[in-house]
């Protein structure tokens, strides 16, 4: 039973930073821009968010307000990913270039930067940033008393982390301003049909950044996410989440209800992958060495293979990857 | 101030790189008219329209509202000033309903989250008033066209706009559609409301306008009342020289059976049903058969079906007697089958490629062109060289010049001469002469009725009915999928077909055709 | 005459301008940056960056060994950017290309040429995949190509660690996270040095595969530029439609422009990886030389000669790159690269426009 809170509880915390970033996603693609850079801003969202955590720690703020100095690193991982965005909007926007080509730019750049930024700060080889034990969400934070393995502790304590608070209420606005509001109906317009969104007085150049920039925000949230549910520390990498998220915004077929159910069925996955031994249920398959290979290796097949049968009626926004040009209306 | 105009263009001048689109015109529109714009393709009526609803902004010259100059800076701009524009290819968002498409950019809101019962209810009302009617929450997809125009129109009043700009409505529409907008844009007059009406057919600006003003190559020929001019006097304006209305052709002697399709079903690639339902038609040796209908009715399908872009899943399709219903399409392009497509730059042209790359499109696979898999770079350029010559292509740089710097009419011709000097037996042409000038439509259809006189078989696909009713021998008309009549030009007018293009009447024992 | 000719010479002129410019720009940049995060020995990793390449013949020996892969996987990139399709895929054709390789090597102990072979037939499988996604299904070839880089990589992890032959550990060596070493496992398998070796003062990098490759290049050249075959194939990349309805097989020329290329990544991989002087380890992310394609192609403006010059390029910042150590992470060359891709992603485009202008001037005049 406890493997099992394990399981449930480790898969919401690896679903948070695939759904937040699938969600980045879908607002740049509605508002008409491919976004293949969501990679490196988890990147540099996770890098920036690392850096503060550590200050805080050395500072001694963390311990005494943990909570505090959490939030304040995941706005800063919301608002360094978006700054990277602007990159990818400026090039995509207003240079009208080829949008998988820049991402891929931001993709090679992010990682690399880190890499160099880390050793300059942290000395020559010191590629791993260490992530301070103080910002779990403990039974402490809420004055409760330090309770036993049981199911529900484990279930809810072992893997609680700000991060995961703050995803339901993204998730719930995402949803409200995309379908809710004034500002989503025309970002919906920018993507779909960019000139009649022009023609009633709409600025296109305008809503496609704010569409990039809201997926650079949640896209580096979505990596210190990332980098807090590995645990391990951040070594300039997320290990490839950027483009998993990508998968995830497709098989959500650009909605943010079937992202989050995706969300949490490609972290199973990788859930699977890391704790396979310990699973009773799963086929032993004893033969085979580096099972977690093959575990991590099922969620891009299946994503293929749903790709298949999906893609004939695919929602995706009609104007995306085509750069918006005044003059050709 | 003598004259009451709600709308004064003064002097404007727009220029594109490399041409003057809009050279010093000026046009007034008076307080409760309607006002049409006359022009060919390329005359910049649309640029002057857009300089209006400010989409472009004007190098020279400036614009008044009520005598008083103002600043047209975007669309804000000129909705503020209740000008409203029906742009001649619809700005709908697809995926959106109806009221979504109509309060996009004037949106209510309430705590800040869209509310929309106010909009419907004013939408409703205004539907009732106008007798525009439309359902509020289907889908812009699953509308037809003639709707759509509808919740464009809808889209202007919902903004209180007095000056109502319609930019080419009646190209999608029937005859008697036509008629209906006519009757609607009678009563927004009456109602006191300015209208702009862009066309470049007269026989509507004689219907319905009260004046009329006149633009040749960017330029201003003048503005003319309706009451005391004549179409020959508008279409000289227009055009700068006399313009033949009809055409001269010799008698139509069809001989053999070219092409003949039986029963042909082709499905629609946009939604589930089919776009063309079991259509059977013959074209002869020397004849001139066109197909006629509005935009959407399957015609597009029916050419894909024909010549291969899309695969018909029944019926058969014979060309020359053999049958080609499976055929891929370089088959039936090496058996006889030309094709000057609808979309020139979508289907015609590699715009990337040069003059003489795209001159080959369809034969580089020839021996004369190719040898162990290399193209014979020398043979191209001469063959290019002469067809140029021979169709008086213009162009940069001659054969080397790239297919997108050229001028449409160029395009056209290069296609045209790539199609026609393949000696085919049938010669398909959709749309040939869209978008294009007096100039280059004369030669455009000199060629076609040329084919026929040289014993080729021409189906041909228009959405004008001058037109069809010009070059035809017999006359096909198609709606919703389906040929519902079949005519001789000299048995019919452009009324009688109206009535079948809108299904209005439907001729099912035509189905035989008419004896050749 | 004259004017026809000009015209096509600075069409060329300005592409090269327009590489060289996103160059320096991406230099500049680097620069900067280390400047802002050591001053003091930033000067000193800019030299290493730039000087490293020809400071030895050894050094320009490993310049020329990195060459060959980069300049498979540029040609790989931008035969697909000809045909329409962006090959972000490389990386995944490479991984299986090397991989085809070293069971050839390893396993069947054939000799180099065949395992090069094999490598070229891992590499088109793998480019298999994008190709028939789009062309039966419409899938993006972008989102095949990632999913199918992480497939690839997971893939091979999977399969060396259950080939116990593949594994350093069965030929002598104590380490089994990665494959054997050729020269114990198959000798015969390495790529002769042809003599280079004596020339470039004994390196144990260069091989002859920079000449392979080289003449790879011009085959490809010629393919695109003088075949019907690159004719139609570049049809098909700027006008899908049009070239449907000139009766090209637009499908089946994805699937072999796909093949071709993953064909092409997959040649990059064997001729790493059969140097032997690199062993596969077995990896936790995604290799980066089918990525480092993506610039060399974008630099030559996807033209095959200039892929040979683009590609050596890269590798000599790169080969410069590690020598920037312990200042400076050798990822400092990633950084440069990647400002060149961005440029090079609208670099693309104010080409474009430049030759439209002067192009539109000239058939404006000729109208007239």
């Amino acid at each position: 039973m406890i493997i099992l809170a394990n399981i449930i509880s480790l898969t919401i915390v690896f679903a948070v930073p695939l759904m937040l970033v699938a969600l980045g996603g879908m607002y740049s693609e509605h508002s008409g821009v491919i976004n293949i850079a969501l990679e490196g801003i988890m990147v540099i969202g996770a890098l920036c968010a690392c850096f503060v955590l550590n200050a805080f720690d050395k500072s001694g703020m963390g311990k005494v307000h943990p909570q505090l100095a959490m939030l304040i690193a995941i706005l800063v991982a919301g608002v360094s990913g978006m700054a990277f965005s602007v990159l990818l909007a400026f090039a995509a926007i207003n240079l009208k270039a080829d949008q998988t080509i820049g991402g891929t730019a931001l993709n090679i750049f992010a990682p690399s930067f880190a890499v160099v930024l880390t050793w300059a700060i942290q000395g020559q080889g010191q590629t791993t940033i260490q992530i301070p034990s103080w910002i779990r969400i403990t039974q402490e934070t809420f004055g409760l008393e330090k309770g036993g393995n049981t199911f529900f502790n484990a279930l809810i304590f072992k893997y609680f982390y700000l991060t995961t608070p703050i995803a339901v209420i993204l998730f719930i606005a995402a949803w409200m301003l995309l379908y809710k509001t004034r500002f989503g109906l025309r970002l919906r317009a920018c993507g779909e049909h960019p000139q009649a969104a022009d023609s009633v007085g709409i600025n296109v150049y305008k809503m496609r950044y704010a569409g990039v920039l809201i997926s650079g925000f949640l896209g580096g949230i979505g990596g210190i996410a990332y980098t807090i549910a590995v645990g391990s520390g951040f070594a300039s990498s997320v290990g490839g989440y950027g483009f998993l998220a990508l998968a995830v915004m497709i098989f959500g077929n650009w909605k943010p209800v079937p992202i989050l159910g995706s969300a949490v069925f490609f972290a199973l996955f990788k859930v699977i992958a890391a704790y396979n031994s310990s699973i009773p249920f799963l086929p032993k398959l004893d033969n085979i060495k580096d099972k977690s290979s093959l575990y991590q290796m099922l969620p891009y097949i299946v994503t293929m293979i749903v790709l298949i049968f999906t893609s004939k009626k695919s929602k995706a926004p009609k104007a995306e990857g085509i750069p918006y040009d005044k003059g050709s209306r | 101030m003598s004259e009451d105009y709600i709308i004064e263009m003064l002097h404007i001048t727009k220029e594109f790189p490399g041409i003057k689109a809009n050279d010093d015109i000026t046009l007034q529109l008076r307080r409760g008219e309607i006002h049409a714009l006359l022009g060919e393709n390329g005359a910049g009526k649309s640029t002057l329209m857009s300089v209006l609803f400010g989409l472009y902004q004007a190098e020279k010259g400036i614009i008044k509202k009520d005598g008083q100059e103002v600043q047209i800076k975007d669309p804000n701009d000129a909705n503020r000033l209740g000008i409203g524009m029906v742009h001649q290819h619809f700005k709908l968002v697809e995926c959106f309903t109806v009221l979504d498409n109509i309060i996009l950019g004037v949106e209510d809101t309430k705590h800040g989250f869209l509310e929309k019962e106010a909009a419907r209810k004013k939408v409703m009302a205004l539907s009732e008033k106008y007798g525009l009617r439309v359902d509020p929450d289907a889908y812009v997809s699953d509308i037809s066209v003639g709707m759509q125009q509808r919740v464009e129109i809808l889209k202007m009043l919902y903004r209180d706009n007095e000056i109502l700009i319609f930019d080419e409505p009646t190209a999608v529409l029937t005859p008697q559609e036509i008629d209906e907008l006519m009757e609607i844009m009678r009563g927004f007059k009456k109602e006191g409301k300015s209208i702009l009406f862009i066309t470049h057919k007269l026989a509507e600006i004689m219907a319905v306008a009260d004046r009329c003003t006149v633009l040749r190559k960017g330029r201003y020929m003048g503005t003319k009342d309706i009451a005391g001019t004549t179409k020959e006097e508008l279409s000289r304006m227009m055009v700068g020289r006399d313009v033949q209305f009809s055409f001269e052709k010799k008698e139509c002697k069809p001989g053999e059976t070219l092409l003949s399709v039986k029963d042909l079903v082709v499905p629609s690639k946009v939604h589930k049903n089919n776009a063309v339902k079991g259509v059977s038609f013959d074209v002869h040796a020397g004849e001139i058969v066109c197909v006629a209908g509005i935009e959407g009715n399957g015609q597009s399908e029916l050419v894909f079906g024909i010549t291969g872009l899309e695969k018909a899943s029944a019926g058969s399709i014979r060309l020359c007697g053999k049958d080609i219903t499976n055929a891929s399409i370089r088959v039936r392009s090496r058996d006889g089958m030309a094709h000057i497509p609808e979309d020139r730059h979508k289907y015609g042209l590699v715009l990337d490629y040069s003059l003489e790359q795209n001159l080959v499109l369809q034969r580089y696979w020839q021996p004369e062109f190719e040898e162990h898999g290399v193209i014979k770079a020398e043979a191209v350029r001469k063959y290019s060289e002469g067809l140029i010559d021979k169709y008086d292509i213009r162009s940069g740089q001659g054969p080397l010049t790239p297919a997108r710097a050229m001028s449409g009419g160029n395009q056209q011709k290069a296609i045209i001469a790539r199609e026609i000097d393949r000696n085919p037996s049938i010669l398909v042409a959709v749309q040939p002469t869209r978008g294009l000038d007096v100039g280059a439509i004369e030669f455009i259809h000199h060629s076609l009725v040329g084919e026929r006189d040289a014993g080729k078989g021409v189906l041909l696909i228009s959405l004008e009915l001058d037109e069809v009713m010009n070059l035809s021998d017999r006359i096909l008309v198609m709606y919703e999928g389906e040929i519902v009549g079949e005519f001789r030009p000299k048995d019919t007018d452009v009324q009688e077909l109206g009535l079948y293009m809108s299904g209005a009447k439907r001729n099912t024992a035509g189905k035989e055709g008419i004896a050749v | 005459m004259n004017k026809k000719k000009s015209l096509a010479e600075n069409a060329k002129f300005v592409s090269i301008l327009a590489s060289l410019i996103s160059i320096l720009v991406g230099l500049l940049l680097g620069f900067i940056l280390l400047l802002i995060l050591k001053p003091s020995d930033a000067l000193g990793g800019m030299q290493a960056m730039l000087g490293t390449g020809f400071s030895s013949l050894d050094k320009f020996g490993k310049v020329m060994y990195q060459a060959a892969p980069l300049m498979l996987c540029g040609l790989s990139v931008g035969f697909a950017f000809k045909t329409g399709l962006f090959n972000i895929g490389a990386s995944g054709q490479y991984t299986m290309g090397a991989f085809f390789a070293l069971i050839g090597a390893i396993v069947l102990q054939l000799p180099w040429w065949a395992c090069l072979l094999l490598s070229l037939l891992g590499g088109a499988i793998w480019g298999v995949f994008p190709g028939l996604f789009k062309a039966l299904f419409n899938v993006n070839e972008v989102i095949t190509s990632i999913m199918f880089n992480w497939i690839a990589m997971f893939l091979v992890n999977l399969l060396i660690a259950n080939i116990p032959v593949m594994l350093a550990s069965a030929w002598g060596a104590s380490n089994s996270d990665r494959t054997a070493a050729l020269a114990s496992a198959n000798p015969g398998a390495i790529i002769p040095k042809g003599g280079l070796d004596a020339v470039f003062g004994n390196s144990s990098w260069v091989n002859i595969s920079v000449f392979i490759t080289i003449v790879v290049a011009v085959i490809m050249w010629f393919v695109l530029e003088k075949t019907t075959f690159g004719y139609e194939l570049k049809a098909c990349g700027l006008n899908k439609d049009a070239s449907a309805y000139a009766g090209i097989n637009a499908k089946r020329n994805i699937v072999t422009s796909m093949i071709i290329a993953g064909a092409l990544s997959g040649l990059g991989g064997g001729t790493y990886y059969l140097a032997g002087t690199i062993q596969y380890v077995l990896e936790k992310s995604i290799l980066g030389m089918g990525f480092n394609g993506i610039p060399v192609a974008l630099l030559a403006s996807s033209n095959p000669i200039g892929t040979i010059f683009s590609a050596l390029f890269i590798s000599y910042i790169q080969v410069g790159g590690a020598a920037m150590q312990p200042s400076f992470s050798s990822e400092s060359t990633n950084i440069i690269i990647s400002v060149i891709i961005y440029l090079a992603a609208f670099a693309l485009l104010i080409r474009g426009s430049i030759q439209k202008l002067l192009s539109r001037k000239k058939a404006k005049e000729a109208e007239s």
